[in-house]
C-alpha cells in the first residue's frame, strides 16, 4: 500500500518551541465562569506579591469598571474556585476591591480619541450601557447615551442600594466616560428608534433593563400601601422617603426581596419580615447577604406565600398560606404546594412585592418580543429584528446580573463595530483550553489548609441607621494573605521535552501532591488539573525535561538573575552578596522594603516566586558571576502555602555547598536565612551575614598572598 | 540501571586542564536516571567548572554541552561529528560503556570519564539506589527466592548464611541486611525451602573468558538458519 501522505522523518517534523517563548497555561475555572473572563489568577497572584498597582492594571484589561465590580459583582469565580474543594473559596472580589482601593483606580484616567465618524446611540445607562459606551468610545466612535431618569447608571443608580454599592462609585465611572468624551443625555428617554435613526446615528443599542415588578396575582394587590420592589428601591435611591410604617412584610426570595428588606430596615421600619414560599436551599439571593440582613433583623419566613391583601382603616392585613415542597419543576427546584388549611393573618403598614421584574420595551420601538417580555436577540452578534439594532442586558435577559450586563456591553460594542465596518462578526475566539476536573483527594490533604480571610463588615447595630457601605477593604497583610491562598490553577507544570524524559521518575518521587503518574505505555504523565505548580520536580528533572506552563515562571529567576549581577557590576560595594527572596512573603509583606533601608549596602535581592522553584545551577551561577557570599530567605513557614519548601531549598544548598567546598570556598558562603520576623532583627541577620562573608574574603585574599 | 557517582571536581580538572576547548557531554538513559550525567549534571558541571576556574584565576576554558540519547550506541554518536570538530577534548558523564563507545567512534578525540561507574542497581526511594546485580553470567535467582547472594552478601557465598549474621544484620555492617536471611525468609514464604538444603557447587569463573561478547543473531553461512 502506497501512503498518499509525504512521510517527513519525525526529527524534522517536531516544532520545537525555543524554552520561554510560548504559553501553555490553562484557562483557570475562575476565568471560565467569569461572564467578563477576566484573568483573575493573574490579578490574585500579583496582589499575592505585593505588586498591587500591577493588579489593577490587570482587572482594568478585563474589566471597564471594576470599582463597581469590586462591591457588587455576585462572583461566579468563587463558586468555581476549587481552593473550595480544599478549604474555602478565594475571596476573589473582596481581593478586587482592594486592588482598587490600594491601586490607585481614582487616578486612572482612560483616554479614547475619535476614528470614526459613524454615531451610535445607547438607549438606557445601566451596566450593559455603560460598558458599551466605554468600549466603542474606546474603538473611536462617537457615543451618545439616553437615560430616562435624571442621574446615570440604570439599576446600579436606581436598583442597588448605597449600602451596597456607594454612589460616589457610579458618579466617578460615568465622569470618566463623559472625559472620554461619551455624550450624556439624562432625562431623555427614548420614544423611537426612528427618531434616532433620523438624528444621525448609525446603530442603536437598546437596553433599557427590567424595571417593572412582577404581580404576585392576588386579591388586593393594588391597595395602597402595596409596592413592588423595583418601585420602591427607585424611589429610596432617587431621594424619596417613602412613608413605609412600622411593619414591612416583603414577598420574594431573590437580592431584590433582600435589598428591599434592607432598605426598609434603614428607613426606620422596626419589623420587617421576608415570606419566601420555599425553602432556605432553594433561595436565589446571595447567602452572604441573606445572613447579613438576619443579622440586622430581618426575620425570613420560609414556606408561606400570600393570598389576600385586605385594606382597613390603619393598615393591611396579609393573609398567608403555608407551603410544603413537592415534586421538583423545570427549574429543578421543589415546587411549593399549598397546605390545606393553614391559613393564617399579619397585620402590616406596607407589603413590598419582589418576586421578579421583567422589561417594558416601548411599543414604538418595533421589536420583536420573547418570553417574558424580552427583547430577541440573535445570542451571538445581539442583533434583533431591526436592521441596526442591537439590544443586550437585563431588557433581553431578563433580570441579571452586572457583571454579565458589563459582559453584554462589551460584547455589544464589538459587534456594533463588527457591523460599522462591515467585517464578518468575529464571535470565536480560539481560545486557551480550559482546566476542568476535580482535585483529587490524595492531592488535596497534602495542600496546605488555610482559612479564608473575610474582610472586615460594620457592626450590624451601626449599618442600619444609615446607609453607608457595609463592607470593609482588606488591609495589605490581610489582602497578600488571601491572595496567596490561590492554587494557581492551570499554571503548573509540564514534561515538555518527552523525547528527554528518561522515565527515571524523579518527579513522581519528589511531588509533594502525588501528581504524576505512570501512564498508558509507561509514559510519565503530569495531569495539569492537578499540578501544584511548586516547581520541585522542575529543579529536580535530570533531564530537564519539565517546564512550567507560564513563561514568567520559567525566565524569571534567570532574568533577575542577569539584570541583578549586570547592576551591580557597576556598583563599587564590596563584597557582593546575592540573596534570593521570597517574593510572596517578603516582598509581598513590605518585610523587604524595610531591610533596603536598614541593612549595610551590597546586598543584591533576586525575587523568586518561592524559593522551592530556585535551582541548584542558578545558586551556582550568581557565585559564578561574582557573587562572594549567597543566601536564601523563603517567606517564613507559617505563611508559606508548601510545606516542604524548607526541605528542597536544603537540598539544594547541600548540593552547591559540596562543589563550593571542591573548590576550597567555604560553604557557609551559602546560607539559608530566616528574615520573615522571629526572634531576630532581619537587618541584623543580613549584617551578620556580611560580616561573615567580608572575614572569608580576607582570609581568601591573605590566602591569595601567602600563594604568591 | 547502571549506577554511578560523578567524579571529585578537582580529578576532573586534572584531567581537562591541557585541552582549552571541551565538549561536556551528557548521557540521556541510565546516567540521567542516576543523576550523574544527565542534562542537568552537564550544565552544574559546567557552571562548576566555571566558578573554579574563576575563584583561582586561571584562564577559562570554553565549554559546551550536549546530551545524547545513549552514548553507548554509535548511532547516537553521530549527531556529535560535527560538534566533536570544534573541541580538544571530550569529558564524557556516561558511564564507562559510553567513554569507550565515544574512543571507538572518536579516535582521534581525548575522551575521559567524569563519572565513576559504580554497579547495577535500582532505586530504593528518591536518591538512594542498592546494587542488586553482578552480572556473573550464571544467575541462579531462581534457587535464592529471588534475592541474589552474589551482590547482596557481603561475602558472595552461594550456600548461606554464615554464622556472622545477628538479628537479622550483616556482620560487616549494620546497617546492612543479611541477605542469606533474607532469602530464607522469602523462600519459606513460597513454602520452598528445601531449596536451602541443596549444595550449590562453586561458580566456574572459568567459562567464559573476558570481555564477554554474546551474539543472538543466528549465524546463517554456518548453516545455522533456515535452509
Amino acid at each position: 500500500m502506497i501512503s498518499s501522505s509525504v512521510d517527513i522523518p519525525v526529527r524534522h517534523r517536531r516544532i520545537v518551541p525555543r524554552q520561554g517563548s510560548f504559553d501553555h497555561t490553562l484557562v483557570p475555572p475562575c476565568q471560565d465562569a467569569c461572564p467578563l473572563h477576566m484573568e483573575i489568577r493573574e490579578y490574585v497572584d500579583l496582589i499575592a506579591q505585593g505588586r498591587v498597582l500591577e493588579a489593577l492594571q490587570v482587572i482594568r484589561e478585563g474589566n471597564p469598571f471594576p470599582s463597581i465590580c469590586a462591591y457588587v459583582c455576585t462572583h461566579p469565580c468563587e463558586e468555581a474556585c476549587r481552593r473550595g474543594q480544599v478549604d474555602n473559596p478565594i475571596a476573589i472580589r473582596a481581593l478586587k476591591r482592594f486592588a482598587v482601593e490600594f491601586g490607585g483606580d481614582r487616578m486612572v484616567r482612560p483616554e479614547a480619541e475619535t476614528k470614526y465618524e459613524e454615531k451610535v446611540a445607547i438607549a438606557g445607562s445601566g451596566p450593559a450601557g455603560l460598558a458599551a459606551a466605554y468600549y466603542l468610545r474606546k474603538l473611536g466612535y462617537p457615543v451618545t447615551i439616553f437615560e430616562a431618569h435624571s442621574e446615570l447608571g440604570g439599576m446600579l443608580r436606581v436598583g442597588i442600594p448605597k449600602y451596597r454599592l456607594p454612589r460616589e462609585v457610579v458618579d466617578t465611572e460615568v465622569q470618566r466616560l463623559t472625559q472620554m468624551g461619551v455624550e450624556i443625555r439624562a432625562n431623555s428617554p427614548v420614544i423611537s428608534l426612528d427618531l434616532l435613526f433620523q438624528m444621525g446615528y448609525k446603530a442603536v443599542f437598546v437596553t433599557v433593563g427590567a424595571h417593572q415588578g412582577l404581580r404576585l396575582g392576588i386579591e388586593g394587590e393594588d391597595s395602597p400601601g402595596v409596592v413592588d420592589g423595583a418601585t420602591f428601591l427607585r424611589e429610596v435611591n432617587l431621594g424619596l422617603k417613602p412613608a413605609i410604617g412600622e411593619r414591612v412584610a416583603v414577598v420574594g426570595g431573590g437580592n431584590v426581596a433582600i435589598d428591599a428588606a434592607r432598605t426598609a430596615l434603614r428607613l426606620g421600619a422596626s419589623k420587617v419580615s421576608i415570606l419566601y414560599r420555599r425553602s432556605r436551599e432553594e433561595m436565589p439571593a446571595d447567602p452572604v447577604e441573606v445572613e447579613q440582613a438576619q443579622e440586622e433583623g430581618v426575620e425570613i419566613q420560609f414556606l408561606v406565600a400570600p393570598t389576600k391583601v385586605q385594606q382597613d382603616t390603619k393598615n393591611l392585613t396579609l393573609t398567608c398560606i403555608r407551603m410544603e415542597l413537592g415534586e421538583p419543576d423545570r427549574s429543578g427546584r421543589r415546587q411549593p404546594v399549598p397546605v390545606q388549611g393553614s391559613e393564617f393573618s399579619v397585620a402590616i403598614d406596607t407589603l413590598i412585592t419582589a418576586i421578579g421584574q421583567a422589561p417594558r420595551v416601548p411599543e414604538d420601538f418595533r421589536l420583536r418580543i420573547g418570553r417574558g417580555s424580552t427583547i430577541r436577540v440573535d445570542p451571538l452578534t445581539l442583533t434583533t429584528n431591526r436592521e441596526a439594532v442591537f439590544a443586550g442586558g437585563d431588557a433581553v435577559t431578563g433580570p441579571a446580573t452586572v457583571t454579565q450586563a458589563l459582559a453584554t456591553g462589551r460584547q455589544a460594542a464589538l459587534r456594533i463595530d463588527d457591523y460599522l465596518r462591515h467585517r464578518y462578526p468575529a464571535v470565536s475566539k480560539p481560545g486557551r483550553q480550559t482546566l476542568t476536573g476535580d482535585l483529587q483527594p490524595k492531592t488535596i490533604e497534602m495542600i496546605r489548609k488555610h482559612n479564608r480571610l473575610e474582610p472586615p463588615v460594620l457592626p450590624p447595630e451601626t449599618r442600619t441607621k444609615e446607609f453607608a457601605a457595609i463592607e470593609l477593604v482588606y488591609d495589605w497583610e490581610s489582602a497578600v494573605r488571601e491572595g496567596r491562598r490561590c492554587l494557581r490553577c492551570g499554571m503548573g507544570a509540564e514534561i515538555l521535552f518527552q523525547d528527554k524524559c528518561a522515565t527515571c521518575l524523579t518527579c513522581l518521587r519528589v511531588c509533594p501532591y502525588h501528581v504524576p503518574f505512570v501512564g498508558e505505555g509507561g509514559v510519565i504523565q503530569i495531569p495539569a488539573d492537578q499540578c501544584q505548580a511548586c516547581g520541585v520536580c522542575v529543579g529536580e528533572c535530570p533531564a530537564k525535561a519539565i517546564t512550567l506552563r507560564k513563561p514568567r515562571d520559567r525566565r524569571q529567576i534567570d532574568g533577575e538573575l542577569d539584570h541583578v549581577i549586570k547592576a551591580a557590576g557597576e556598583s563599587k560595594v564590596k563584597p557582593l552578596i546575592v540573596g534570593f527572596c521570597c517574593q510572596y512573603g517578603l516582598y509581598g509583606t513590605g518585610t523587604l522594603a524595610n531591610l533596603w533601608r536598614e541593612s549595610k549596602a551590597g546586598i543584591w535581592v533576586v525575587p523568586v516566586l518561592c524559593v522551592g522553584k530556585l535551582e541548584s545551577e542558578q545558586i551556582l551561577r550568581a557565585f559564578g558571576m561574582g557573587a562572594e557570599g549567597v543566601f536564601i530567605a523563603g517567606c517564613g513557614q507559617e505563611q508559606c502555602a508548601r510545606e516542604n519548601t524548607a526541605f528542597w531549598v536544603q537540598q539544594r544548598i547541600a548540593k552547591v555547598r559540596k562543589v563550593l567546598t571542591q573548590i576550597g570556598m567555604e560553604p557557609q558562603r551559602l546560607q539559608a536565612v530566616n528574615l520573615s520576623g522571629g526572634e531576630d532583627n532581619p537587618a541584623a541577620v543580613l549584617d551578620r551575614f556580611t560580616e561573615q562573608i567580608g572575614e572569608f574574603c580576607l582570609a581568601s585574599a591573605i590566602k591569595g598572598e601567602v600563594r604568591t | 540501571m547502571i549506577i554511578a557517582e560523578q567524579k571529585p571536581l578537582e580529578e576532573i580538572r586534572r584531567m581537562i586542564a591541557p585541552y582549552e576547548r571541551v565538549l561536556i557531554l551528557g548521557c540521556g538513559t541510565c546516567m540521567t536516571v542516576c543523576g550523574a550525567g544527565g542534562e542537568r549534571e552537564v550544565s552544574l558541571l559546567k557552571a562548576a567548572l566555571q566558578l573554579a576556574q574563576a575563584r583561582n584565576g586561571e584562564q577559562a576554558n570554553s565549554f559546551t554541552e550536549y546530551t545524547v540519547k545513549r552514548q553507548c550506541d554509535l548511532e547516537f554518536l553521530d549527531l556529535l561529528a560535527d560538534r566533536v570538530q570544534e573541541v580538544d577534548a571530550v569529558l564524557s558523564l556516561g558511564c564507562g560503556i559510553g567513554v569507550q563507545t565515544l574512543v571507538e567512534r572518536f579516535p582521534d578525540l581525548p575522551t575521559f570519564p567524569g563519572v565513576n561507574t559504580s554497579f547495577m542497581g535500582a532505586a530504593k526511594e528518591w536518591g538512594v539506589w542498592d546494587e542488586r546485580c553482578a552480572a556473573c553470567g550464571e544467575c541462579r535467582l531462581g534457587d535464592t527466592g529471588g534475592i541474589c547472594p552474589i551482590t547482596r552478601c557481603t561475602k558472595g557465598i552461594l550456600n548461606g548464611p554464615c554464622a556472622g549474621a545477628k538479628h537479622g544484620k550483616c556482620e560487616a555492617s549494620k546497617e546492612m541486611d543479611c541477605a542469606w536471611i533474607l532469602i530464607y525468609q522469602q523462600l519459606e514464604r513460597l513454602g520452598q525451602l528445601e531449596r536451602m538444603r541443596r549444595y550449590y557447587p562453586p561458580r566456574n569463573y572459568q567459562v567464559i573468558p573476558r570481555p564477554h561478547r554474546l551474539v543472538i543473531k543466528a549465524d546463517i553461512e554456518a548453516g545455522g538458519g533456515h535452509a
